[in-house]
């Protein structure tokens, strides 16, 4: 009975990214068509027209760079913050970094903008990987704390009667044990990034837009053909879901911030 | 605290903060107060800027469009937040029975909210077209009338609310998961010696046991519903006219569409406040809920 009614939900929360996929690989009679044939010819054509016609190609290596260099970024800073802040068991700057992440984006936009056409970053890959990694240091941070939290004191004690350096007893004895950690981290850090919106709208220019905007302006410049747009969708709907896929278990405690567990 | 925490403290680890702090400084801090600051000036796109103080508060207070967004804004985000807390609770307890396929169910359930805000907004477009998208087409071959969706003045914002619906009711289901599967099980056999069964076993027991998880959804929910902005300027950039121009949609048209810088950073930090207050008032809720 319940799985029935689970299967029939399910059924419903799936149907528009499949009419999504499937529509990406359809003609433009056969997207419109209704009722909608379950077997069509699936055709290429549509992916043809968008990495060929377009700059797609190019968005989406710029979208890999920006998510990449933000993840990237969002560690370095966050790793050895959350291992200082688990140490010394601090709450303030896990507090301050919930208010980065409360706070509505583009209440920083206007700001960004005028400080990056100040000192010459408008419209480059580092401003908007700077913007993007204040998505992902609280994520990261958020993530890491409890498994610095989860690790033996005595072993970072000892380390420290060895004579071991603060970045020594990072590298070598606290960051082995947190590789599991790192891995969640790094993979929320990217979708996120990937997924961010509203920064690189304002922010990118034509060499450095994402993928993500420029599919927004596909919308935006009337682009009718359905198949197109639908490919698109595709395609950048495919890292995240694929990443989400190895750590579907961490997934909702990471959005959380620690406030379910997994 | 660990015994030995005081006697370690010659070494210090504070410094691995600082590069985070840093940053978190400089790029949020610093635009913080500097918005702060633009939010006193009258700053427009070509025209020397001005300081005006409060002026630009005191124009928001009259500004028809300040109210309708306050309004949208509120009507969106409590009829979001109560239909995806009923149906996220309702959600979690049939996944909780459920004991075959628990994987690819999951994944299912996962999928929507891991996907681009632009995804989302493009499936939309496509699905819920006036005369070409499948929706429609449903309620036609149910006997409904058909309807105008994300173009109808009237029914945008309810359409954006069933949008966000489908996204985001799966997440909550899967927290509401995660609290049943923490519930003691003592108590509930404790009611099955009572005789408490079904609905009166779930409104006297799981409902009161739940309450910090739900709350814990309430806010995640709160934060993203009242500075809701990525799928409602996808689909309809606030329009038609200025139908689904929530406060951080039209703050952000003020700022780049107008070039009103000032009074753009006025309207953001008026949400930023309504934000912090609302998650203030859950955190206090949730504290006295704890046991």
């Amino acid at each position: 009975m319940a799985s029935a009614q689970v299967a029939i939900l399910a059924l419903v929360v799936f149907a528009p990214i499949a009419w999504m996929i499937m529509a990406s690989f359809k003609s433009r009679v056969e997207i419109t068509r209704f009722p909608p044939k379950l077997l069509f010819e699936p055709t290429l054509e549509n992916y043809r027209q968008l990495f060929i016609r377009t700059d797609f190609l190019e968005n989406t290596v710029n979208s890999f760079v920006v998510a990449g260099g933000s993840s990237l970024l969002g560690l370095l800073l966050a790793v050895p913050a959350a291992f200082a802040i688990s140490w010394h068991r601090l709450t303030w700057p896990a507090t301050l970094m919930l208010f980065a992440r409360m706070a509505p984006g583009a209440l920083f936009l206007l700001p960004w903008f005028i400080m990056f056409s100040g000192i010459g970053l408008s419209g480059t890959h580092t401003a908007l990987i700077l913007t993007h990694a204040v998505i992902t240091l609280p994520i990261a941070l958020w993530t890491m704390l409890p498994y610095f939290d989860a690790m033996p004191r005595e072993l970072i004690e000892s380390a420290q009667i060895d004579g071991c350096r603060p970045h020594q007893i990072l590298l070598r004895v606290a960051l082995p044990v947190v590789v599991p950690g790192l891995v969640v981290a790094a993979i929320l850090c990217f979708i996120f990034s990937w997924n961010y919106f509203l920064f690189a709208l304002v922010l990118s220019g034509i060499s450095s837009k994402t993928a993500i905007v420029a599919s927004f302006n596909f919308i935006g410049e009337g682009v009718t053909n359905w198949g197109t747009l639908m490919a698109a969708a595709t395609v950048i709907a495919l890292p995240p879901i694929l990443l989400t896929l190895l750590i579907q278990r961490r997934l909702v405690s990471g959005l959380s911030f620690g406030a379910v567990k997994g | 605290m660990n015994s030995g925490a005081p006697a370690q403290s010659a070494v210090s680890l504070k410094w691995m903060i600082l590069p985070a702090l840093l940053f978190v400084a400089v790029m949020i801090l610093y635009p913080f107060a500097y918005a702060l600051w633009l939010s006193m000036l009258d700053y427009r796109l070509g025209q020397p800027e001005r300081f005006v103080g409060a002026g630009n508060y005191v124009a928001l207070a009259r500004d028809p469009q300040f109210w309708n967004g306050l309004r949208l804004t509120l009507v969106l985000y409590l009829s979001a937040l109560v239909l995806q807390l009923i149906l996220g609770v309702a959600l979690g307890l049939l996944l909780h029975r459920i004991e075959v396929l628990k994987g690819l169910i999951r994944t299912v359930m996962v999928s929507p909210f891991m996907l681009p805000p632009v995804v989302v907004g493009m499936m939309a477009i496509v699905v819920l077209d006036p005369s070409m998208g499948a929706a429609n087409y449903l309620l036609k071959s149910v006997g409904l009338p058909s309807s105008l969706f994300l173009a109808s003045t009237d029914w945008v914002i309810l359409t954006i609310v069933l949008i966000d619906t489908w996204q985001w009711t799966p997440f909550v289901a899967l927290i509401v998961l995660g609290g049943l599967q923490s519930l003691p099980i003592r108590v509930y056999e404790a009611a099955e010696i009572d005789g408490a069964r079904g609905w009166r076993r779930f409104v006297y027991i799981t409902l009161p046991l739940l309450g910090p998880t739900i709350l814990t959804a309430a806010i995640l929910r709160s934060v993203d519903l009242l500075r809701f902005f990525d799928i409602i300027y996808i689909t309809t950039a606030g329009g038609p006219g200025y139908a689904s121009s929530t406060l951080n949609v039209y703050a952000y048209r003020k700022g780049f569409e107008f070039s009103e810088f000032g009074y753009a950073s006025a309207l953001m930090l008026t949400l930023s406040t309504i934000v912090f207050g609302a998650v203030l008032v859950f955190a206090q809720l949730r504290r006295r809920l704890a046991w």
